[in-house]
Parts: C-alpha cells; structure tokens; sequence
C-alpha cells in the first residue's frame, strides 16, 4: 500500500482541477495548510469564493467519496475556510464543496460535484 | 432599501411588522432576530427553498431584523415579507413599494392561505396601505370594503409584478352570498311543543337566551338544533365580524356561511370555550359570535366555567388575559342551554316517578346560579309527549320552518331600522341604560310591570330583560308600541313554565 493512496489523492486532485477549470472557474490556491485543517483547492466561482474538498475512490468501492465526510471533517472545513478567508482579506460570500472523483481503469475518472454542502445546517 | 412590511396578529388585530434583510460575506447562513417563535424562525428554510425555485440563490450571511423588537412575531405569514426583504438585499428585485405583505411560502414558491388575512385587510383599510394576500386568501379579503388588495399564487407572482413583468388579478370587493338556512330537523316534523317553538322564534328574532328543562328524551335537543333552520341571515357586518374570528383560528372561508352554530360537550375545558392558551386564541363562545352557543345537559358543565360566562354573556365580548397580555374578542351569542328537571330526569312527569332525594334535586339545581339564571331570558319547561301521542297516526304537523324564518327575518328588519346608527342590531344587544327610553312603551305597560315585577321580584337587569322580550314579541306581531299582552307573554318566560 504504502504511498498509493496519496498517490490516488493526488490524481484525483488533478483530475479535479481540470475539471472545475473546465467549469470556467478560476483555482486560487491547491494543498493550503491550517494547524487543523488541510482545504484541498479553493477557487472562484462567479464572485463566490469555493473551498473544495475532493474526495477519490477507485471503481468499486462499498462507501462513495461523498459519504466519507462526516460532520467531525466539515466542522475541520469550516473551521480552516474561515481562516483561508480571513487571512487573504476575502469579504464575499464563500461555501464548501466536495468533488467526489472515482477512478475507473483503463478509461476516463467520473467527477460529481455536491455544492453548498454545510448549507446553513451546521452552523447559523 | 426600504423595509418590507408584514403583519404578526395580536389577537384579531393584525399589527404591522418591519422587515429588513442584510446580507454580508461569509459562509451561507440565516439568522432571524427580533422575537420570532418557532414557525417565523423555520421559515428560513422555506424562504431560501423558494427563492431558490425562482433561481435567486442566496448566499453569505443573511441578517433579518423584524421590527419593533419587543413585540412577538408567530406563525408562518411572514415568510413572504422576509422572502421579500431578503431578495431585496440581493439586489433581485427593483425597490419594494409602500404595501403589507402576507403568506406562507411552499419549498416550490408557492403560496399559501394564512390565518389573519381578514384582520391584515382591515388593518390596510385603516391604514390606506395596499395589501398583497396568497390566492387562497383573495375571497375572506373581498369582505373588506375599501380595502385595496391584490391575490398572487406564488413568490414568482409577486416577484414578476414588482419587476413590472406581470399584473396581479386585483381583489374585487364582494357581498356575502347567503343560502337558505337548512332546516334539519324542519319544525313541521316536530310534534306538539308548541310552547318551546314558539320561544325559539322570539330568541331567534331578537337573539334572546334560552332554557330548555325537560325529561330525557321529550326533544330538548331536537329543538335545539331546529334553531338552525330560523335564525336571520347574517348582515354584511355581522358576517365580516363571524369571517375575522374564523380567520384568526385559520378557519376555511365559507362565503355561504349562515350565523354559526356550536354545541359544545360539558367535559370542554374553560380555555377551549373562553379563548386563552400561550398565543390567546379566541374559544367557541367567541366561534359562535353573532350565531348559537349550544350547551346540552348544562348542569354537568364545570361551575366555574358557567360563572366564567356570566359577564361575557352581558357585554358581548370576552376580554382573555394572560401573562403574555390581554385581547378582547367579540361573543355575542344566543345561548341555548338544555338541561333534566333532576339528576334521574323525571321530576315532575306526570307518569314515571323521580327516583332523586330532595338533597340530590336540591344540590342538581343550585350548580346552575343564580346570576346565570338571570341572564337568561326565556326559560322553558319541554314537557314529553306521552307514547300514545307520538304514535298518533295523524301528525298535527305545525308550520314548516320556512314560514317562521320569513317572520324572523321581518322581525330583525324591523330591529335593524330600528337600532340603525346606534351599532346595535339586536333588542338583546341594547345595553340597559339606553332600555327603557328607546323601547316606546304604550302608556299602560309601566304600571302593569311595576305590580309584576314586585309580586316576580324581579332584580333590575331582569326588568330591562323582560322589556327587551317584549319588544322583540311586539316586533314579531309588527306593533309600533309595546303592549301590555307583549310583556304578559315575556313575563310568562321569564317566571319559567316550572318554577325552579
């Protein structure tokens, strides 16, 4: 096993990449690191800055990217999203995605994107 | 921008509610202040479903302030309003008008009826401030003469009016359409009692109380409910009056309503009868305003909830007070009250024989007071009909309920004109000091009650109540005066067939 996990994590943060630039967004910052928290990619999206969590499975796993965040690693999210914005100065209005990226051999990775996933519901 | 006006109900009253909506960076979040309970405070969901069915999504940090800050919001109506200040803020919608707002949001951006709207359209009238009310609410609004008002169907609606892209259908001011009451049960299929029929159409025509006593089972209930079939349609303000106290509970709108009728159980507690609870609703002495309060076996209600009634029953309207404050609602009713002469039920019948101590009757007579007895005008023993009269093959029938309802009405005319500008519409709403100056007493009446009324004892109130019978006897038989005959005949329901 060793380092092919975070071997897959970076492919899929690639694949992820193209995939929101593709969207015509524009990725600031990949890999920021907090004491606490890690924001994989964050980007803007029509005036609205998004902290992108990307989550990468290989073909046929039972748990699906999306499912494996939990309210302990939004809560993570939350917490180094608003260190992110206030330490770049950022005013707008901002929200947490995830990109769940699935790998398939021998042909293209599928990319779904859930959008505003906090959505109020963990924080008011 | 300016704020958004809603309304939150302080009672019937519906009192105007600022709303305003900021919205800062930030990871998206709702937060309402200003005394919100717990529907106000979940309409944020509803509100950010349904601007997001209209492709508005809100993001970032949305403040909405609801002001007066001390003055507690409820229910659901303000999701329009706050869906409005919200979009506001956005910069969605050009700057909202000078109006008052109300409605329930759907997750879809629908809209639906809310309860206060009749007292939302009177507060506009007064105010001379337009109002926009959810489609289900257009028709109870209609009541409301000079009221300008427009219904919408959705938050999309309203939206693509303030934006000048589509017009709202404007609500027309409507009249009342009243059917003909149902007679169930028709006085023709009621046999005999005479006597209670003919009490039933004087506390029909001038909205006297009633008491029936009778044995189980001699048509107490029955005649009760024959009531129904009599009772003069609802005046165009009397109607609106009935519609505001049914749109405060979010009672559907009945444009064909008749004057109400309650019948309430004697396990009801006095919250349910009186009004009261946390948000001061109005009870079912309120529900039947301008209509019938049915109390079957009356003896069996909680004393305190009779004596509870007493000055209600006097002045028309209940006043509910709780630590949360005070509300006045309106309730004048007819009451009708049937009771047993005994616990057993045969007191006095001429063939079964009462099984009751002295001390049972005794204790059985005295849950029903005094003071309560007083204000009841028309007391009234419903003798049984004995087995071989209801098997009587012929059926001596009587008049139809139609025929009594036509005199009814004539009678409550007459009364109308009457009391015209005064704003009564009923002998039994005259209050006491106005009795005995407006009634035009014929000139031998005076002497002939003064002799009566000491040999009865009657108290003062008592006097005042047997001239407002007479004169609505007098009415019924279309005399200017009241005439000694008149008052001979409310004397005589006064005393009671029985003597309690």
């Amino acid at each position: 096993m060793t380092a092919e996990h975070l071997e897959r994590g970076r492919r899929g943060e690639e694949i992820a990449a193209a995939y929101l630039a593709g969207l015509g967004w524009t990725i600031l910052d990949r890999n920021v690191v907090f004491r606490g928290g890690e924001l994989d990619l964050v980007a803007l999206s029509g005036g609205e800055l998004v902290v992108v969590e990307v989550r990468t499975r290989s073909e046929g796993w039972m748990q699906r990217g999306e499912e494996s965040v939990g309210p302990r690693k939004l809560g993570r999210l939350v917490r180094a999203g608003r260190r992110y914005v206030e330490t770049r100065g950022w005013t707008g209005p901002w929200r947490i995605d995830i990109l769940a990226v699935t790998l398939h051999p021998g042909r293209d990775a599928s990319v779904e994107r859930f959008e505003d996933v906090t959505a109020g519901a963990y924080l008011t | 921008m300016n704020p958004v006006w809603g309304i939150t109900l302080k009672g019937m009253e519906a009192l105007r509610v600022e709303v305003e909506a900021e919205i800062t960076g930030g990871l998206f979040a709702i937060s309402i202040v200003g005394l919100p309970d717990t529907a106000v405070r979940e309409s944020k969901e509803r509100v950010r479903a349904a601007l997001r069915s209209l492709g508005l999504s809100v993001r970032g940090r949305v403040a909405v302030n609801l002001a007066p800050a001390d003055l507690p919001k409820e229910g659901a109506i303000l999701d329009l309003p706050i869906a409005l200040g919200i979009a506001g803020a956005m910069g969605s919608i050009p700057e909202v008008p000078r109006a008052i707002f109300l409605g329930e949001l759907a997750l879809d951006g629908r809209l639906r009826g809310v309860r206060g709207a009749v007292g939302a359209a009177i507060l506009a009238r007064d105010t001379g401030i337009p109002l926009f009310v959810p489609a289900d609410n257009a028709d109870e609004v209609s009541l409301v003469e000079g009221c300008e008002a427009w219904g919408a169907e959705s938050l999309g609606d309203v939206i693509a009016f303030l934006r000048g892209e589509k017009k709202l259908i404007p609500v027309v001011p409507a009249v009342p359409e009243a059917k003909p009451p149902i007679a169930d049960p028709d006085f023709a299929d009621i046999r005999g009692q005479s006597g209670a029929k003919r009490a039933l159409e004087i506390a029909a025509a001038g909205h006297h109380n009633i008491l029936f006593t009778g044995a189980p089972g001699s048509g107490k209930t029955l005649l009760a409910r024959a009531l129904r079939g009599i009772l003069p349609p609802l005046s165009r303000d009397e109607f609106l009056e009935a519609a505001l106290v049914r749109s405060t509970l979010g009672i559907p709108f009945d444009r064909g309503m008749h004057p109400p009728f309650r019948t309430v159980h004697h396990t009801a507690s006095i919250v349910s009868i009186c009004g009261g609870g946390a948000t001061l609703r109005p009870g079912e002495v309120s529900l039947a305003h301008r209509g019938v309060l049915f109390l079957d076996e009356f003896p069996e209600f909680r004393r305190d909830l009779l004596e509870a009634l007493r000055q209600p029953l006097e002045d028309g309207r209940i006043t509910v007070s709780r630590a949360s404050g005070s509300v006045v609602y309106p309730c004048r009713v007819l009451l009708v009250a049937a009771c047993n002469p005994c616990p057993c039920g045969w007191d006095g019948d001429p063939v079964e024989r009462c099984t009751c101590s002295a001390t049972e009757r005794e204790r059985y007579r005295r849950k029903i007071s005094g003071p309560i007895l007083d204000r009841i005008d028309l007391h009234l023993a419903v003798p049984r009909l004995l087995p071989e009269e209801l098997v009587a093959v012929e059926s001596e029938g009587g008049e139809p309920s139609a025929a009594i309802a036509a005199r009814v009405r004539k009678a409550r005319e007459i009364q109308r004109e009457r009391w015209a500008g005064t704003g009564f519409t009923c002998n039994a709403e005259l209050p006491e000091r106005l009795v005995k100056r407006s009634l035009s007493l014929s000139p031998d009446v005076r002497p002939f009650l003064a002799s009566m009324a000491e040999r009865l004892r009657l108290s003062g109130r008592g006097i005042s109540r047997v001239l407002k019978v007479s004169r609505t006897i007098a009415d019924l038989a279309g005399s200017r005066d009241v005439e000694v005959p008149h008052v001979a005949e409310a004397l005589a329901y006064r005393d009671g067939g029985e003597k309690r």
